[in-house]
Formats: structure tokens, C-alpha cells, sequence
């Protein structure tokens, strides 16, 4: 090892192991999974993304939403917390990030996982109020406030159907509304369809369901 | 005087001129290390105020690029590219320019590796301006928009091709084990860096593929380009140090080896139970565990060393040989804690607590951070040419970052455990594990305050020693 060309081919041969194994049979494999035909409706699992929820991936990545939350329901055979918690009703697994263009897998949980929240929580105008103010609905929440997602406006003639129904210390003075901005309509959008619940033939749907997340 | 010039290689270095050596890399080694730690003080303010969101989660709350998820990525990327990647650049270039005995050669190489130097600083700040602005990619540690990283891969070639030629070009003709630990951190950055940043950010494959490639990215950026450059610094510090010869050169060479092998591997288990095929995780559960092979050789190696006894006392050598030292058991730490994270049962437990955390805590401001800060203290007498440091600073900043990162590496593994345990239970509800972390939140936040005045210290005695050369211009006679 006192030559360099013989230094240098040993390291490049070192790292070709991993970068075999790691790097281009995920290429080759994984990246080459493809949606799979959904009998019930003629369309495909897992299904596209709307483009709201396109644009509202951007939205989870720079605002970096992936600090606290994961997006992945772990085997049963590693750990039954995250099904037993209602997060999912079976397993992640590669195919279901098809359609993403990040797969926003996580490394902390210091928010709920994400992967099936438009399962557990479809409502629009909860995600609106809860990124607006987390701990108004969530008691004892560490999630930061995405007010920047947020105009608050004087109401011109009717007040604005998509207007936030705020009380107490957040409501806006009187006259004024507060709404969502683009960037929080495409982010809802996203977390809406965001959902790991469709029998896949390498992930299969148990019948019994779950309760809500915990 | 308590505190004396280090002046390692004064021994029997092949009757090199140190001198035209250090005079030649002094700029680049300097711009690198200035700036690195300027970033270190920016990135622990930034870990400072997280840690003070995390316990009141309104404090600058509402303002778009002052939300944790913004501030996160900022400093996680300014400890790797900010700190730690340019600490290891400077050093790199110090120890192979030292080591292989001959300076730069001409005044061409000096304002190329200055360049690049620059470059790099442009290419963090303006990366974490982007992040700051809402322009980050959400990857992790891949958050630096498509022309930062590759403005950072630009500039670490530059630096990176002139560390491998140099390496060519040594006078000793047996290479030391520190210089094949040098060559191969050079040579792996620009792959995995630019690997990782080709398939994930500058021209992303299918998600379904992206997490195999983002974990082997994040095991790999530590383990085989930070470490090696840390290791190599105990491999030719030490022995300098204490005046001793390294032993069981052989077993140094297995230690490298399966560190290298090993060290792609490890980081797969960072998926384990997710979305990747069995066998994947499984070889990073392997991989994981084996881990502790090369840690014990290279501990093995180097604690192995038995100071000269003519050595009157170590203390006079200053910060140097703690900072190795610690840099080692904080190695020793993470890759038992790693072996041990990289089993099933508790990474079901515990893999999304902040046990990972702590994980990385200790790999970045421990076990890699520790021995750049040797070289530090190491290199800048002699560059300087005189006795620069103040070593009532110095020690502090020791003792500082030493109770900082041992505080908050415990209270995240408290912390995580406990967290891991109450997950397990789905009678617990979320929001009531949240209120249990609390406590640790709020004494997490002291350790970073403690972490924040470490290097604000460092800071200080730097540019002290630094400024005091330009009033005086006081080269070595």
C-alpha cells in the first residue's frame, strides 16, 4: 500500500461493494417498481397525486416538515408499535412511494407519522386550524405555528368561505379573516392524500381495520 | 511556561523542511479553519435555539424562516459542511502536506487550494441562505439547493485531487497509516457526495428507490469521509506526541480495510422494519455490530501507544493529546451504542427517538469533531510560528464541549429510552409522551448552552491568536 495506484484500486474496489449493493440495485430494483392495476376502480395503486398535492410536496420539504415527522409503518416483525398506534394498517413498502418525488422516509418522531394521515385525519379544515395554531387543537403539541402560511385580511363584502373559524386569543380583530395561502392549500392537499391503506401484493390488507391514531 | 508550542514531526522527518511546508499551506489551512470555526459558533446558536423551541414551541414562532423545520437543517448542515467537512479539508491538507514532506511547489497551488477554500465558504453560506429562504431540497443533509452542492463538489475536488497527487509525490517511501486513512477520505467524499446528490436532488431516481441511497449517504458521509480524516490525525499525531513508534502496523492495515468495507454498509439499519428489502437491513444490522472490529483495532493501535518515558509530562502538551483521546472513547461510544441500535428489538424500540440523536451527536461533535480540534491546536503554533494560543481558553473549550456534548449525549439517550419505552405501549397517547420528554428537553437545552459557550470560546482564543499575527506580522524567525 505504498503505491498509490495500488492504494487508490483497493479503496475504489472497497467501495464498489456498497455502492453496488446500496446505490444501484435500489436503482436498478426498486427504481424500477411500477404502479399496479386497481381492479375496484380501473386506475392504478398507488393512485397519482392531484396537482395541489404535487406542489405541496415542496411545501413539506422546504418548510421541513421531515425534522419531526417520519412517513414509513414499520414491519410487525421489527416492531407492532406503529400499526398498535393506529399509524397504519400495514406495513410501508417501496412501492408505496411511487408517486412521490422525495421519499420523505424520516429519522425522528418527535411529530406522529404521517405516512396514512389523510386516513386518520381527512379533514381540511382541521389541518388548516392545526397548522395555524397546533396546540389550539392539540393540547401540549411541540409543533410550531405555520402562521406564515396564513393571510389575515380585511373581509370584503362576505366573508371568505375558506376563512379559518378562530376563538379566543387567534381570532382576528373584528372585520378581518384569517385564510390560507396557496402554499397551505397545496400542503393540506398533500397530507390529505397521503395514505399507505391500499392492499398492495407484497403488502396485504388485513380485514380487521384499526382504531383511531392514539 | 505551562504551555509550551506543539510542534509535532520535530522527530526524525526525513529531513523535510517543515518549515517551507507549513509556510506553504498556511493560508489555505488557515481561511479553511477560520471559517470552520465561525460556523461551528453559528450552527451551535442555531442547536442553542432549537433546543429552546422544542420546550416553548411559540419562541419565534410565526416567522417563516425562523421555524424549526427550517433552523434544523441549517445547522445539521453547518456542523457537516460548515464545521466538521471544512475542519477535515484544513486538516487534511496540514497533515498530507506534513506527512509526505514536501510543500505546495509553487505559488499556483496556494491561490487553487485558497480558491477552493473560498468557494466552499460561498457555497455554505449561500446553501443556507437557500434553506433560510425556503429553497431547501428536504432531503436530509442533502438540504443545499442544486448549485450549492455542486459548488461544494467543485471546490472539494480542487482541494481533493492536490491531496491525492501530494500523496504521490511524499519523500518517505513507506506510507505512513495516516496517509492511507488521508487518500481514502479524499477519494470517498466526492463519490458519496456526489452520488448521493446526482440520484437524490440534482436529478432524483424513483422514491421508491431514494431510501437505500439516503441512509447509505448519511452512514457513509461519517464513517468514510469524517472519520477517516479524524482517525488519521491520532495515527500521525500521537505517535509524534509521545514520542513513540506506532506498533502492529499490520493489524492498523486490517483496521482500515474492514473500516472501509464496513463503513458503506453501516447506515442501513437506519431502515430497519422500513420500506427496503429484508436482506438490505440485514446487512446493515451486520454491518453494524462488525463495526466494533476496525473501532477496536484502531483503539487497539492507538491507545496501544506507550508514551516515551524520557516524556516528562503530557500535561505540558497541552489540549492536543485530550482532544485525541476523547475523540477515541467518543468513537468507542458510538460505534458500542451503533452495534447496539443496529439490533432489531431496539431499533423497534428506539429508532425514532432520540436515541438516533444522540447517535449522531456524538459521531459529529465527538468522535469526529474531538480529534479535528486536536489538529487545531496542533497546527496553528507552527504555522504561526510562535506560542499563539491561550491555554486557560483552550482548556476551558476542552471542558466545555467535553461536559456539553457527554450532558446532552445522555439526556438523549435518557430521554430516547424513556420515549421508546412509553411508545411501546399504544395506551400511553402521543401528546402524554410528548409532556414525559419535556424535563429532558429543558436540561438538553443547558447542554447546548454549554456546547454554545465552547465554541464561542474557541472562537475567541482563535481569532485572538489570529489577529495577534496580523498586528505583529511575527513569522518565525
Amino acid at each position: 500500500m505504498h503505491r498509490l495506484p495500488t492504494l487508490l484500486s483497493g479503496i475504489f474496489l472497497v467501495f464498489l461493494t456498497s455502492w453496488y449493493g446500496m446505490v444501484a440495485y435500489p436503482v436498478l430494483g426498486l427504481g424500477r417498481l411500477t404502479p399496479v392495476a386497481d381492479a375496484e376502480t380501473g386506475g392504478t395503486i398507488p393512485a397519482v397525486y392531484g396537482g395541489q398535492a404535487v406542489a405541496g410536496q415542496r411545501v413539506y420539504a422546504t418548510e421541513g416538515c421531515i425534522a419531526c415527522h417520519s412517513q414509513q409503518v414499520r414491519q410487525t416483525s421489527v416492531t407492532p408499535t406503529d400499526i398498535e398506534r393506529g399509524w397504519g394498517v400495514r406495513p410501508s413498502v417501496a412501492r408505496d412511494y411511487l408517486r412521490d418525488s422525495t421519499a420523505f422516509l424520516g429519522t425522528r418522531r418527535l411529530g406522529q407519522d404521517l405516512s396514512n394521515v389523510g386516513v386518520r385525519l381527512p379533514d381540511a379544515k382541521w389541518h388548516f386550524k392545526h397548522l395555524y395554531h397546533p396546540s389550539s387543537v392539540c393540547e401540549g403539541s411541540l409543533m410550531p405555528s405555520f402562521s406564515n402560511l396564513f393571510v389575515t385580511r380585511k373581509i370584503q363584502g362576505q366573508r371568505s368561505d375558506e376563512a379559518l373559524e378562530l376563538t379566543g386569543a387567534d381570532a382576528p380583530k373584528e372585520g378581518y379573516e384569517v385564510v390560507p395561502t396557496a402554499e397551505a392549500k397545496n400542503l393540506v392537499a398533500y397530507l390529505l392524500a397521503l395514505r399507505h391503506d391500499y392492499p398492495l401484493p407484497e403488502a396485504p390488507v388485513k380485514k380487521s381495520g384499526s382504531g383511531p391514531a392514539k | 511556561m505551562s504551555h509550551h508550542p506543539i510542534t509535532p514531526f520535530h522527530d526524525e522527518d526525513h529531513g523535510a523542511d517543515l518549515r517551507a511546508i507549513d509556510a506553504s499551506v498556511r493560508l489555505p489551512v488557515l481561511v479553511l479553519f477560520g471559517n470552520a470555526v465561525h460556523w461551528l459558533v453559528v450552527a451551535s446558536l442555531l442547536s442553542f435555539v432549537l433546543s429552546v423551541k422544542l420546550i416553548a414551541p411559540g419562541f419565534l414562532g410565526g416567522i417563516s424562516f425562523l421555524t424549526y423545520g427550517r433552523l434544523a437543517p441549517m445547522a445539521r448542515d453547518l456542523f457537516l459542511y460548515g464545521w466538521a467537512s471544512q475542519a477535515a479539508l484544513a486538516a487534511g491538507i496540514w497533515l498530507m502536506a506534513r506527512l509526505s514532506g514536501r510543500p505546495l511547489g509553487n505559488s499556483l497551488l496556494t491561490i487553487l487550494l485558497v480558491s477552493a477554500s473560498v468557494f466552499w465558504n460561498v457555497a455554505v453560506l449561500l446553501g443556507t441562505l437557500a434553506i433560510f429562504a425556503g429553497y431547501g431540497t428536504g432531503v436530509e443533509w442533502l438540504e443545499y439547493p442544486n448549485w450549492a452542492s455542486a459548488m461544494l463538489l467543485l471546490s472539494f475536488l480542487l482541494i481533493g485531487i492536490w491531496a491525492v497527487l501530494q500523496f504521490d509525490r511524499r519523500i518517505n517511501a513507506r506510507a505512513e497509516v495516516a496517509q492511507w486513512f488521508l487518500v481514502a477520505g479524499f477519494c470517498w467524499f466526492p463519490w458519496v457526495y456526489g452520488t448521493a446528490n446526482l440520484l437524490l436532488t440534482w436529478k432524483p431516481v424513483q422514491a421508491s428507490a431514494q431510501g437505500p441511497i439516503q441512509s447509505w449517504y448519511c452512514g457513509s458521509l461519517l464513517t468514510l469521509w469524517l472519520l477517516p480524516i479524524a482517525l488519521a490525525a491520532g495515527y500521525a499525531l500521537l505517535p509524534r506526541l509521545l514520542e513513540c513508534h506506532l506498533n502492529r502496523r499490520n493489524l492498523a492495515a486490517l483496521g482500515f480495510w474492514t473500516l472501509l468495507f464496513l463503513g458503506g454498509w453501516n447506515g442501513m439499519e437506519r431502515l430497519l422494519g422500513g420500506p427496503v428489502p429484508a436482506w438490505m437491513t440485514s446487512a446493515g444490522v451486520v454491518a453494524g455490530v462488525l463495526f466494533l472490529i476496525p473501532v477496536a483495532i484502531v483503539a487497539i493501535n492507538l491507545f496501544g501507544m506507550r508514551p516515551d518515558p524520557k516524556l516528562t509530562d503530557e500535561g505540558e502538551q497541552g489540549v492536543v493529546l485530550p482532544f485525541l483521546r476523547h475523540g477515541l472513547y467518543a468513537l468507542l461510544a458510538v460505534a458500542a451504542l451503533g452495534a447496539l441500535c443496529a439490533l432489531p428489538e431496539v431499533s423497534g424500540a428506539l429508532r425514532f427517538t432520540a436515541v438516533t440523536e444522540a447517535k449522531v451527536q456524538l459521531w459529529i461533535l465527538g468522535a469526529i469533531s474531538f480529534p479535528l480540534f486536536g489538529v487545531l491546536y496542533a497546527c496553528l503554533p507552527p504555522l504561526l510560528g510562535r506560542d499563539c494560543w491561550c491555554p486557560a481558553l483552550s482548556g476551558r473549550h476542552f471542558w466545555f464541549t467535553f461536559s456539553g456534548l457527554w450532558l446532552l449525549v445522555a439526556l438523549m439517550l435518557f430521554g430516547g429510552l424513556f420515549t421508546g419505552l412509553a411508545l411501546s405501549d399504544p395506551t400511553v397517547s402521543f401528546l402524554n409522551i410528548t409532556s414525559y420528554s419535556y424535563p429532558f428537553h429543558v436540561l438538553e437545552c443547558a447542554a447546548q448552552l454549554l456546547l454554545l459557550a465552547a465554541a464561542v470560546i474557541l472562537g475567541w482564543n482563535l481569532s485572538r491568536a489570529l489577529s495577534w499575527d496580523y498586528l505583529t506580522k511575527n513569522p518565525r524567525k
